[in-house]
């Protein structure tokens, strides 16, 4: 029994409940959710040092409470090297998010304290679902988990908040509720494989092993779609673009850098392992499909004119690359898909956060309506290049790692795929580097920096009018970047204390798939 | 006389009752048809009765009628108060409530 | 047998034996019912509520009491009394149970008297809408208290007909049940046309289906030659007599069972009836009827039609396919409140039929659960629905709901959860629920039915979240609806309803033991 994730799940909902009693006071609510991931910061640094990645149990810090008697429901937790590292991504971006949300505008009649409340909530939530390790607990969290997400796009969120909302829920519960279909068909085959049901993940491994492919293939693609809508695969994304731009930017961040992530650990915790054969039989439908969506999000997002929409885009390119991977079958390239989870939690997180302080500026979402912004604001500017770079996987940045080890784990399977793949990574130079110099670089214009009153053209007419007063970056936003930037460099040369985490589960998910590396079985001829 | 006759019968009167509550407008007729169903039953019941030779069914005959008075009770006076309202027992004019 | 012979036999006619214990819950009821019609006829008019609410509070719980009594020592397999008319098993004490808490609340609904001065219920029935002395009395303080017995008659019904072990005594019970209801339907104080028209529509609807169940006996009485369920289980399953007589009687009563339980497509009188009814009765009819219904429905199915299961379960799935696509697509198009939880009662009557259909030990205690799971999330969600009000008394339109969290985040909050349940997401009893029936389902080999139901579900829940995102996310209507501080009546209903929906979802297994505890006797 160990009490370390019991202890992550439970404070932020203490301290979501404590946010809430403060709310009254802005100031105090702020400083208590502050402190509340801040320590969830720290229990996740223990767990990190609890956790021994030399170790053969598949899961680690287990425990395990009988919870409904009646189906073999246990609240049961414990985590791999893949939970573990994005648990910790998810203690990182909280108070990340908590600091970069500080100073929000929030619609009339909202508090900060309600905000942040749901914030953790949300918190407990991610973390649930990344350390149940009983099938019916990670059904739960992966549908309590909505609800926070629903009212802080919906009560917090741009103009469109409540079409995005609603969009956003749907799509997730129609998932999940294919989803459960699933799950309660696990059930029924583990009851008729075991003589009695059981949600214990280890249990099904096991039971799922024997079950025949048609099985395996229905109960599979229950699982998938609710995955491949939580990952946005290509068919099923396009609530993402509008929930990620309506999203209040501490949502969106926590959004598409973690709840998102819920759907490709899903295919490497659940898809995989309980139905190998399927997994082997659907590869290539999901491989075109992660392709597709490298390609088309990339495109759409050179295409986009609102800053919001086009970080969006170009995580649904960064997810085809994690699919890809995942889907790959080599230890490589899922080491290196689990590594780009937490890569571009980070750069995407950043992205947001810095798209977010431009906007802030602005006042607008539209790029159309910036021009020469680094006159005004340097450090932004070169900060906003740093996200940039290490989006379009710059070598020396933390994504090119990750995104070379996809590429290079999956060209010897699936070389076509990959050649493919590698036309997404030119295109996100093109879209980055033209979304820098359009917002930043070149004369300063645009109705949100230069003060002009109305009329057609003024997006472009007065090149050097009166600037309207834009501040740079101040301590708190630099504070608040600067974890970020660090990650992003060091990882970008030292991944390996994360690699080492990732590498021994990734080698166990693939030997439960039953399939080796193509090197080594030419080897072994 | 066979019996089936009688359970033909009383399908046939069940029927024009079924028929009379979809088609009537006035609450009242429509009422009365389904009064008409209820002894179009009671006739299957007495001729199950008979067929099966024991009583049971016609006891139950009784029972249908009991039931039946009570529902006369408390439907007129249903339809009275909203005839008195209205002045109509026309089943088109209760329109208030829909979709 | 001629009469002779059965005079011949009278000598020998004994009174039957009747194990007062089981039946005690029942006559308790049924006799505080006779005494309620007593008050009425000799309590002075300012004694009169008072009393009535007494009397039907201390009834429930003697009731309720008894019910425990007997069921901490009753036999295990259940035991049957009034020579086999009635059947008192588990699932029975189960369903007893379930009704009698669903009844404290919804008489707790109908007797406050805070959030509409006077009550929801007229005061004096007599006079006719719209006439100078009915606005008159609109302000009066007192109400026709006539309800209270009715309520009781209607819950005394809802007993037996749970517990009924031959087809006639079903069909006495579903009238008993049916008519007080009729009435209680056109008590409105406010609305009264709307009140006195769903009374019409629900008394001419229901006559009709009592009816058709009526003739279903009738057949199955030619077929079998007894009204007793078990009697029809066993002609089914051992003769060659007249298919058409059995699949004529049992397509005829089932189509009345359905419509009790407004199974689409015979649901048609549900969200006219429960929009124009005062909400208390609406209460008390979407989540006692339903129960009852169900418990019947369950009760026939699985003993007298068990046999011939695989030639009827094709047209079921049919119907159960039906009810949850009406439900969740006219719900989807609903303006007002009270319609839209009609249609979503509509949609879940479609999954409570999909756990009915699956014969098996899981299936019943699955469905036993969800009714009371759901009886209660549909409580609360009406008293809630009470509560919001604008100069004309209830606002039931959607429009008037915008922006009520900023009004009154606690009833917003509350409310919320309840829509949340009912749309059956985790960590409510309506999750619970929806699970335990749907793998019932798929044990038993349904898995397509319950795709469809999952389907429905996702689509139903579009029209829940509609109205959150009106209360949360929109701003209020100036002229908009305030919210009633309710008095402590209706705020215990509400507290048990959502209280009793979070622990289901939290800590069902109590109850599934409880649920599961036994089968049917016949």
């Amino acid at each position: 029994m160990s009490w370390t994730l019991i202890a992550l799940l439970l404070l932020p909902l203490v301290g979501s409940v404590v946010v809430a009693v403060l709310r009254r006071s802005d100031a105090a609510a702020k400083t208590a959710a502050l402190a509340f991931a801040l320590g969830e910061l720290v229990l996740a640094g223990v767990t990190w040092v609890a956790y021994d990645p030399a170790s053969t149990d598949r899961l680690q810090l287990t425990s395990s409470v009988e919870w409904i008697p009646n189906f073999g429901v246990h609240l049961s937790f414990g985590v791999d090297g893949i939970a573990l590292v994005m648990i910790a991504l998810i203690a990182l971006l909280v108070p990340v998010v908590i600091g970069g949300s500080w100073a929000d505008k929030l619609p009339e009649g909202r508090t900060a304290g309600g905000f942040f409340s749901l914030l953790l909530v949300m918190q407990t939530g991610m973390v649930g679902v990344f350390a149940a390790t009983d099938v019916f607990l990670f059904y739960v969290f992966f549908e309590a988990v909505l609800v926070p997400m629903y009212f802080l796009i919906g009560r917090f969120g741009g103009p469109r908040r409540q079409y995005a909302a609603m969009k956003f829920f749907l799509y997730s519960l129609l998932g999940g509720l294919i989803m459960l279909a699933s799950v309660i068909g696990l059930y029924v085959t583990s009851a008729e494989t075991l003589g009695k049901g059981t949600f214990d993940w280890a249990t099904l491994v096991e039971a799922m092993r024997t079950a025949d492919t048609t099985t395996q293939i229905w109960l599979f693609l229950g699982f998938f779609i609710a995955f491949a809508i939580k990952a946005p695969l290509v068919p099923l994304h396009t609530w993402l673009p509008d929930a990620g731009a309506e999203a209040p930017v501490g949502a969106g961040v926590l959004l598409v850098g973690v709840l998102d992530k819920i759907g490709t650990f899903g295919f490497l915790r659940y898809c995989l392992p309980l139905f190998p054969a399927a997994s082997k039989e659907l590869a290539p439908l999901v491989l075109v499909l992660a392709v597709i969506g490298i390609l088309y999000g990339s495109l759409l997002a050179v295409g986009q004119t609102d800053m919001k929409r086009f970080v969006a885009y170009t995580s649904i390119a960064h997810f085809g690359f994690i699919a890809l991977g995942i889907f790959a079958f080599t230890t490589q390239a899922s080491t290196g898909a689990v590594l780009y989870m937490v890569n571009h939690g980070i750069s995407t997180g950043m992205l947001f956060l810095v798209v977010g302080m431009v906007m802030s500026r602005g006042g607008s979402r539209l790029i159309q309506d910036y021009g020469g912004m680094a006159k005004l604001t340097p450090v932004l500017g070169g900060l906003f290049f740093v996200a940039g770079l290490s989006s379009l996987a710059l070598p020396g940045t933390n994504s090119f790692i990750s995104e070379f080890l996809v590429l290079i784990g999956s060209f010897p399977t699936r070389p076509v795929h990959t050649v493919l793949a590698t036309l997404g990574m030119v295109l996100a130079a093109l879209y980055v580097l033209w979304l820098y110099q359009r917002v930043f670089q070149g004369p300063l214009r645009g109705t949100a920096l230069v003060g002009v009153a109305g009329g057609p053209g003024a997006a472009t007419a007065p090149e050097v009018g009166a600037a309207r007063e834009v501040k740079d970056l101040g301590k708190r936003e630099i504070a608040v970047l600067a974890p970020l930037v660090a990650l992003i460099l060091v990882l970008g040369v030292y991944p390996k204390p994360v690699l080492d985490v990732i590498t021994p589960s990734v080698g166990a998910t693939l030997s439960e798939v039953g399939v080796t590396d193509p090197v080594t079985a030419q080897e072994g001829k | 006389m066979t019996p089936t006759y009688y359970l033909l019968l009383s399908a046939l009167l069940f029927s024009l009752g079924a028929v009379g509550v979809l088609v009537r407008r006035n609450a009242i007729v429509v009422f009365m048809c389904v009064e008409l169903m209820l002894n179009a039953v009671n006739l299957s019941l007495v001729t199950f009765a008979r067929i099966n030779g024991e009583l049971d069914g016609q006891i139950m005959a009784f029972f249908v009628m009991v039931v039946a008075a009570a529902e006369v009770v408390v439907g007129l006076t249903i339809i009275m108060s909203i005839f008195r309202t209205r002045r109509s027992a026309s089943v088109d004019d209760s329109n208030l409530l829909k979709y | 047998m001629g009469v002779t012979t059965f005079l011949a036999q009278a000598d020998e006619l004994r009174a039957p034996a009747v194990d007062y214990g089981a039946v005690a819950p029942v006559l308790i009821v049924l006799g505080a019912a006779c005494a309620s019609v007593l008050f009425e006829a000799f309590l002075s008019k300012s004694q009169r509520w008072i009393g009535q609410v007494v009397l039907a509070l201390i009834t429930l719980v003697a009731s309720g009491t008894a019910l425990a009594i007997y069921a901490g020592d009753a036999p295990e397999q259940g035991t049957l009394t009034l020579s086999g008319a009635l059947a008192v098993d588990r699932p029975v004490l189960f369903l007893w149970a379930t009704l009698l808490l669903l009844s404290f609340g919804s008489i707790l609904l109908i007797a406050d008297r805070s959030v509409e001065p006077g009550g929801a219920f007229v005061a004096e029935a007599g006079v006719r809408p719209g006439t100078v002395q009915d606005r008159a009395q609109a302000a009066k303080s007192g109400m026709q208290t006539e309800v209270f017995p009715l309520t009781l008659f209607a819950l005394g019904g809802m007993m037996v007909f749970v517990a009924a072990n031959d087809l006639l005594t079903m069909f006495i019970a579903l009238e008993v049940l049916s008519l007080p209801l009729y009435l209680m339907c056109g008590l409105a104080r406010r609305r009264r046309l709307l009140s006195q028209e769903a009374a019409v529509k629900y008394f001419l609807l229901g006559a009709f289906a009592s009816a058709f169940f009526l003739y279903g006996v009738a057949l199955l009485y030619g077929y079998a030659g007894s009204v007793k369920l078990a009697d029809i289980a066993a002609a089914a399953a051992g003769t060659n007599r007249s298919d058409t007589l059995l699949f004529a009687g049992f397509g005829l009563l089932v189509v009345g069972l359905l419509f009790k339980a407004s199974v689409g497509p015979f649901h048609a009188w549900t969200p006219d009836v429960y929009q124009g009814a005062p909400t208390p009765v609406t209460a008390f009819m979407a989540a006692c009827t339903k129960v009852a219904a169900f418990g019947g429905i369950l009760r026939v199915l699985g003993i007298a039609f068990e046999a011939t299961e695989w030639e009827w379960r094709g047209v079921l799935w049919g119907v159960a396919i039906a009810s949850m696509l009406i439900g969740a697509v006219l719900g989807l198009t609903q303006t007002d409140v009270k319609r839209m939880i009609a249609y979503s009662s509509v949609a879940h009557a479609g999954f409570l039929l999909v756990g009915s259909i699956a014969l098996t030990p899981e299936g019943l205690s699955g469905t036993l659960f969800y009714l009371l799971a759901y009886g209660f999330t549909t409580l609360a969600a009406f008293g809630v629905v009470s509560l919001v009000r604008d100069a004309d008394g209830e606002a039931t339109h959607l429009s008037q709901w915008a922006g009520l969290a900023k009004r009154s985040p606690v009833v917003a909050g509350v409310f919320t959860f309840l829509l949340l349940a009912l749309a059956g997401i985790p960590l409510t009893s309506g999750f619970i629920g929806k699970f335990v029936v749907f793998s019932a389902a798929v044990q038993d080999g349904m898995a397509p039915l319950v795709v469809v139901a999952l389907v429905a579900s996702a689509v139903a829940a579009f029209f829940y979240l509609r109205v959150i995102v009106l209360m949360y996310f929109s701003e209020p209507a100036p002229d908009g609806p305030t919210v009633s501080v309710p008095g402590a009546f209706t705020t215990v209903a509400i507290t048990l309803g959502a209280v009793i929906t979070l622990v289901l979802g939290l800590w069902p297994a109590f109850v599934l033991d409880w649920a599961g505890a036994g089968a049917f006797i016949s």
